[in-house]
């Protein structure tokens, strides 16, 4: 492992966790935008989550020990996870950095916690939460093999960091593809982020959560932490989409001002799609919960037939 | 009318002969008809009564009524334009009628509570709206009981807990909802028996917030009253004080001035108007549609502010009065009212429009927690809810009151019973008050809009339509003073036709089919 490997390593894991809360906040201002509403200030999520982190922790006396270690497993799995998406500089891979599938894997292993932690109160709500995330994520992981698969297709490669490398230098490939790859990981970050039509992270409504209900139980800084993973989850995933379909500012060397300006077009490009996804959670209303997997289709079919075009053209 | 026309006189008569009528019946001063019955007649005549399609609509006891029993029960039967009341004396013990109407379980229960009248053969004799915390014995609404705090029992024996029905079976399991809820709302217990995501079997348990208004009104003046009625359910202060002024209007014969009705129409509607926006920014919230539920939620916060600036309260409060209304409104306030009213419809047209054009929210409300029409009549279910199952039940058109005879609405119906067909109910009901507002306005004379009168003893029973559905009054003064006060509001009914609505519906549902009816708990737990 090279100099330039561990500074990737600090500078992305530092990035991710300083810009992901903003980007949860964008989200709720261009909501309460189309609403008419002012909307709360862009760094509130920073505020709240400096709150929780203040906050003591209530563990409630039918937990047990997996309550107490899913934050930091599920903190842990998704910094590692976003360790593999670089939002600002692309370093040569080093052993499996970058490999799409563990990338999966990890979000997995984080999901796989906390589902596990929305049981292990005992709550009904916790439960629900836990029993409907699973059976979402049944449908959507396959969907998002699908759409692993035609990105490696596309690029020929497993590897996250050779992807981006390769839209980098040689620009990206056909327009068409590009679009249908835009698609496909669009939905994947609305389902993987529990975003409307499949679940509204706004919702105080105990019966309709998904997400909220798995992490209901949780209070202070491990709330803190469940709520920075979510949002480092989100910006890894965004960056992952940005990266592939406008790569321009990403920089592949190690330079102060290249990794300045990346990091601002990070932002702005990061921004540009929160406003997206705000108008789009906007635009309709949550799905019920058997038509969700129409929505994955999409995303699948997509996918599919990128690998189709990739195969026979 | 002649009693020989009314459809409540001629059952009355097929069940009791004609010979035995005149000194048994007697017309309240609001049609109702108050008929005597003794015990041997009393269950041929409920038969009868069901068997005609009558609908109970409340049961109700009271001490003291009659010289020769210590309890009188008041059976409110209703079809139609025709209101009959069984007047069964009773001392300490009763059959029960919730096998032939299911509705009459909760009176019972209420009444059991109340003045501790055991129900012979009833089919839930569970407490009501004392908790298992209030001590054995306890029965407040007795006259030998002194309104005073009591002592809760702070623990409760495993053997006394309430017992809910358990639904058994394979893959079966029970999701306990409140009464705390994550959101700001009343408190309410659900029960949801629950197979997946699928509702097998929902019961509800309210009465978390007990207040004793009934009690409290005892032994008030008539006018020290209109506040207690106004508190019964927040947002049908009007239309709860209306039905308690009328009652007592009826009762002393006191002159209601032709411009107090005209104002007092135009808040009841305006009161409906806000109850309406209301619901369907929540059922809109609840489909997670936030746009859409904000052009409702906007526009109801300025009917509020409208309404701050009309009367002084948001609410509506302290308006109506006895023989009239407290306050005039002028006539610059009335113009202003003219043109909020007409820039509010064309702003809750665009609404609508974003709304009923979404298909992602058609596809939440269609087919979504379905009150069959068959259940209407058992369970009394009224308002926008019945109507959009296809009832004919308004209030308004079936018992006018007031000056509802010259301004009466249109009967709004439709039939598919589901939330999509009580969202389009309300919407259509919004621009129907609003039309009417603007006509009264209009409309108008000048004139008194109060005249004293002396109270004088007696009872009756009113009926209004607030934005819920059905609320009934029983007011009986004595001495000058109210001896006994019981309301009714819609919600009492129509929370039962929730535990069917949600059957076959999953649980994500359940929050948008609860709003869609607009149910009470104020109202129902008095």
């Amino acid at each position: 492992m090279n100099t330039d490997f561990v500074l990737y390593l600090a500078i992305n894991t530092l990035v991710v966790i300083a810009v992901s809360p903003l980007f949860v906040s964008l989200i709720k201002k261009v909501k309460a935008w189309t609403q008419g509403r002012q909307g709360p200030s862009v760094f509130q999520t920073y505020f709240t989550l400096i709150k929780l982190l203040k906050k003591e922790v209530i563990y409630s006396p039918n937990s047990s020990r997996i309550m107490r270690v899913t934050p930091l497993v599920t903190m842990a799995a998704i910094l590692v996870a976003a360790l593999f998406v670089p939002l600002v500089f692309v370093p040569e891979p080093v052993g499996g950095m970058g490999n799409i599938i563990l990338f999966m894997s990890l979000l997995a292993l984080a999901r796989f916690f906390m589902a596990l932690a929305g049981l292990d109160a005992g709550s009904s709500f916790g439960g629900m939460g836990s029993s409907r995330e699973m059976s979402i994520s049944s449908i959507i992981e396959p969907t998002t093999i699908v759409v692993f698969a035609a990105l490696a297709f596309v690029f020929k490669t497993l590897n996250i960091f050779d992807m981006f490398a390769i839209s980098v230098s040689t620009g990206s490939p056909s327009l068409s593809t590009l679009i249908l790859i835009g698609i496909s990981l669009f939905i994947i970050i609305i389902v993987e982020t529990s975003r409307i039509p499949v679940d509204n992270p706004e919702t105080h409504l105990e019966l309709t959560m998904i997400h909220e209900g798995m992490i209901l139980e949780q209070s202070g800084r491990n709330l803190a932490l469940m709520e920075l993973s979510a949002a480092v989850k989100m910006t890894a995933l965004m960056a992952l989409l940005l990266n592939l379909i406008v790569p321009f500012g990403i920089t592949t060397s190690l330079t102060l001002a290249g990794i300045l300006i990346a990091l601002i077009l990070l932002v702005v490009k990061c921004s540009i799609l929160t406003g997206i996804i705000g108008i789009f959670e906007s635009s309709m209303a949550k799905k019920r919960f058997f038509q969700l997997p129409s929505l994955f289709a999409m995303a699948f079919f997509f996918s599919t037939l990128i690998i189709i075009i990739e195969v026979f053209s | 009318m002649t009693a020989a026309d009314d459809i409540g006189i001629r059952a009355v008569q097929e069940f009791l002969g004609k010979d035995a009528l005149p000194d048994r019946i007697r017309c309240g001063s609001n049609n109702e008809q108050y008929v005597l019955i003794e015990e041997p007649e009393f269950g041929t005549a409920v038969s009868h009564l069901a068997a005609n399609k009558f609908v109970l609509i409340s049961l109700f006891c009271c001490e003291d009524f009659s010289a020769k029993a210590a309890q009188t029960l008041f059976y409110v039967f209703e079809r139609r334009t025709s209101i009959l009341v069984l007047v069964r004396d009773i001392n300490g013990r009763a059959t029960t009628i919730a096998g032939i109407y299911p509705s009459a379980s909760w009176f019972e229960r209420e009444c059991r509570d109340g003045f501790g009248i055991e129900f012979e053969g009833a089919f839930d004799t569970r407490r009501l709206f004392l908790h298992e915390t209030y001590p054995e014995g306890f029965h407040p609404l007795k006259k030998s009981f002194r309104n005073a705090p009591i002592v809760t029992r702070d623990a409760v024996n495993p053997a006394d807990e309430y017992p809910f029905r358990e639904v058994k079976g394979e893959g079966v399991y029970q999701i306990p909802v409140g009464p705390v809820h994550a959101g700001i709302i009343e408190p309410g217990h659900f029960r949801f028996s629950v197979i997946g995501e699928t509702i097998f079997n929902l019961e509800c348990r309210m009465f978390y917030k007990h207040r004793g208004i009934e009690k409290l009104a005892e032994g008030k003046s008539p006018e020290d009253c209109i506040g207690i009625s106004q508190e019964v359910s927040g947002d049908e202060s009007v239309a709860n004080a209306t039905a308690f002024c009328m009652a007592v209007e009826q009762i002393s014969h006191m002159p209601v001035p032709e411009r107090a009705w005209y104002l007092r129409t135009i808040l009841l509607e305006l009161e409906r108007v806000c109850s309406h926006l209301g619901d369907q920014a929540g059922m809109l919230v609840d489909v997670a549609f936030p746009l859409g539920a904000s052009q409702f939620s906007v526009l109801r916060e300025e009917c509020f502010r409208e309404n701050d600036r009309l009367t002084g309260s948001r609410f509506l409060r302290g308006m109506v009065s006895l023989g009239g209304m407290n306050r005039d409104l002028s006539r610059a306030q009335l113009d202003e009212l003219d043109a909020f009213v007409h820039q509010l419809r064309n702003r809750y047209k665009i609404g609508l429009k974003i709304v009923l054009s979404t298909a992602s929210v058609i596809d939440r409300f269609a087919t979504t927690g379905v009150i069959r029409p068959a259940l209407l009549r058992p369970l009394n279910i009224t308002g926008p809810s019945a109507r959009a199952s296809g009832g004919k039940v308004d209030v308004r058109i079936n018992h006018p009151y007031g000056i509802y005879d010259r301004f009466a609405p249109h009967l709004q119906r439709l039939r598919d019973g589901d939330v999509l067909s009580r969202f389009t109910i309300k919407a259509s009901e919004i621009m129907d008050s609003l039309d009417l507002i603007e006509r009264l306005i209009a409309a108008i004379p000048e004139g008194e809009i109060r005249v004293g009168a002396p109270i004088c003893d007696g009872y009756t029973l009113t009926l209004v339509e607030s934005a819920r559905g059905q609320n009934l009054c029983w007011v009986w003064i004595r001495a000058g003073v109210i001896e006994r006060y019981k309301v009714r509001t819609a919600s009492f009914g129509n929370w039962l036709a929730i535990e069917h609505a949600v059957q076959g519906n999953i649980v994500p549902d359940f929050p948008v089919i609860n709003k869609s009816m607009n149910l009470s708990y104020a109202g129902t737990d008095l």
